[in-house]
């Protein structure tokens, strides 16, 4: 933002040193602030119960990455984390397959009704899942989906489907029609033209609207709170509270999950962080 | 993009066929849009009007409607003695958090919007609370602040500034006031993101401009930074609300709203009457409520929204 104008004096320049430097403080502490739950949890996680308790260290006394082999052992982790993919992945396929379409039809054609079904979308991005919750599970009752991860993944995919179609309709709308035109033109159906034409050019905003419903499936806790009842089908977010028991809270084991958790998430949210800026800039979104 | 659409010459054929093209041509739009439309419809709107339908039923422990009985659930809603408290709780709640995280949000954006060495690291690490799942991030400050063996404890006595341990959390406001920081924690990195995309389209020519005609920062962020990041800040702010209004994991991880609704918000209180106490009509008309104070947000968002899409819809 500021803008060197070489007007060399030497008053300037102890300013600027001076901005610079609390420039970099702020930083600095933000970054500290963000990393401390983690740097809390990490540590925590190498304890073990008696040094966690007595609240003297901070960091462990000694390491005890145990504690990551034994998660897999004192509950079904290995289940757990297969169902967070399996929801996460599932619902980011359906949400594709049914978003796909919806964007390019918003983006190339014009049809009564399309605005209104834009609206539709964007207030149905307004409601969480929580404030429906008892809806949905009447739905779900209804379906024979309750306690299901199928379920899950249907609700997942409907509630992020605002999302997927606004994001997806912005990405096809900034790609110019004439290469698809072109391809009618040589004798391909729309759908041939889709796939070959605008599908490829359009894969960098469909990898980051891709990832991020993954995130979100992933994240998801409110409803697999409500819908899941079997210890075997819960996904990680609520898996991980078997060590958030009533009597004894089993933080070591509980961040030691936690952390198993967090790691894939942020690792794709940080492949996608860029692309998300402009994607926001859209549509205006989020988890 | 009307060349794709625009009813081209027909081909020489029957008229038949011609007008089979024609008729597939109007609906063709809605074949595309159909999987999605029935996704949501099963999913969202169904659950929508089912909520609706049981607010304004009387519903038996065991979930039989009994028909219409005269908003009987919203009066006994209201009428409840937590009702007041929880409207008040979520206020505060959704108030304090989308406020204070969108001026913390905006002034982060503009620092990491400078040019320094590590830029992307900091935006990296900025991104990470956006990318824990919310019940993850809620335990991890349920133990920093625990008064017995939290590390906010432990750490602020290594350094010196405390001799004996504090209770973070002495009454249930002061733990509202923690889970409200953690919603601000969480909720901070959205902002900064959203106005950091609104702070990269902006041209850099305008701030040459102003500097040449003497402007110092404060008037250069107020009168062409603020302005034109404002679409970004009204589309963050407005989800916020909604959002924030709607969360559900911090509050439900850290106290699950008690002791005695001193920490509910709405969405726990529905929960808690809907699961817990096996009042779901009375849970239905908290949905309801808090689903009509959304739909006025959600409005004034849409309305918002459309406009400013107008030109390209």
């Amino acid at each position: 933002m500021s803008q060197p104008v070489n007007t060399v004096k030497k008053p300037v320049s102890i300013k600027k040193t001076i901005l610079r430097v609390l420039l970099y403080f702020v930083v600095l502490d933000v970054c500290v602030i963000t990393l401390y739950p983690y740097f809390a949890m990490l540590c925590t996680a190498l304890k073990n119960r008696v040094e966690i308790f007595s609240g003297d260290n901070i960091l462990p006394v000694t390491a005890l990455w145990s504690n990551f082999i034994d998660i897999w052992s004192r509950a079904p982790m290995a289940k757990y984390m297969l169902n967070s993919i399996l929801i996460a992945g599932g619902s980011t396929i359906i949400a594709m397959l049914c978003g796909i379409p919806a964007a390019y039809a918003l983006a190339r054609m014009k049809f009564k009704g399309q605005t209104a079904f834009l609206g539709v979308i964007i207030v149905s991005q307004m409601f969480a899942p929580v404030v429906l919750l008892i809806g949905i599970y009447k739905v779900m009752l209804s379906m024979g989906l309750t306690d299901s991860i199928l379920g899950l993944i249907f609700i997942n995919a409907a509630f992020n489907q605002a999302f997927t179609v606004w994001l997806l309709r912005g990405t096809f709308m900034g790609i110019s029609a004439e290469m698809e035109q072109a391809a009618t033109i040589d004798g391909c159906t729309r759908v041939q033209s889709m796939m070959k034409v605008l599908l490829p050019v359009a894969a960098p905003g469909i990898v980051t609207t891709l990832i991020f419903i993954f995130i979100n499936a992933w994240n998801e806790y409110t409803v697999a709170l409500c819908l899941i009842s079997t210890d075997i089908l819960k996904p990680l977010t609520v898996g991980i509270n078997t060590f958030n028991g009533y009597n004894i809270i089993e933080w070591q084991y509980l961040f030691a999950a936690s952390i198993f958790a967090i790691i894939p998430v942020v690792i794709l949210f940080m492949c996608i962080e860029k692309n998300l800026v402009s994607g926001l800039a859209s549509g205006g979104v989020k988890g | 993009m009307s060349k794709l659409t625009a009813p081209k010459a027909a081909p020489a054929g029957s008229t038949t066929a011609r007008s089979g093209k024609k008729v597939f041509r109007k609906i063709e739009p809605y074949i595309w849009i159909a999987p999605s439309v029935i996704l949501m419809a099963i999913f969202i709107v169904v659950p929508i009007c089912k909520v609706f339908q049981m607010s304004m039923n009387q519903v038996t422990k065991t979930n039989q409607l009994k028909g219409f009985n005269n908003f009987e659930n919203f009066i006994k809603v209201v009428k409840a003695p937590a009702f007041t408290l929880v409207l008040k709780n979520t206020l505060v709640w959704t108030i304090a958090v989308v406020v204070l995280s969108t001026v913390l949000g905006f002034m982060l954006a503009l620092v990491l919007n400078n040019k320094f060495r590590g830029r992307k690291i900091a935006r990296a690490i900025v991104v990470f609370p956006w990318a824990t799942t919310l019940v993850i991030q809620a335990s991890a400050w349920g133990f920093i602040i625990n008064k017995d063996y939290g590390t906010l404890n432990t750490l602020l006595m290594k350094i010196g500034l405390i001799s004996q341990p504090v209770n973070w959390t002495p009454t249930p406001e002061a733990y509202f006031a923690w889970e409200i920081a953690c919603g601000i924690f969480v909720t901070i990195p959205f902002v900064t993101f959203c106005v950091l995309s609104g702070l990269q389209s902006i041209d850099t020519s305008y701030y040459e401009a102003a500097t040449v005609d003497g402007a110092n920062y404060w008037q250069k962020l107020f009168k062409i930074t603020l302005p034109l990041v404002k679409s970004s800040l009204t589309v963050s702010t407005v989800l916020n609300i909604i959002y924030v209004f709607n969360s559900f994991p911090i509050i439900w991880t850290m106290t699950k709203g008690d002791p005695a609704n001193r920490t509910d918000t709405l969405v726990t209180y529905l929960y808690k009457l809907a699961f817990y106490n096996g009042k779901q009509g009375e849970a239905s008309a908290v949905s309801v409520i808090g689903f009509l104070i959304l739909l006025v947000c959600a409005s004034v968002y849409m309305i918002y929204t459309l406009r400013k899409g107008d030109d390209d819809l």
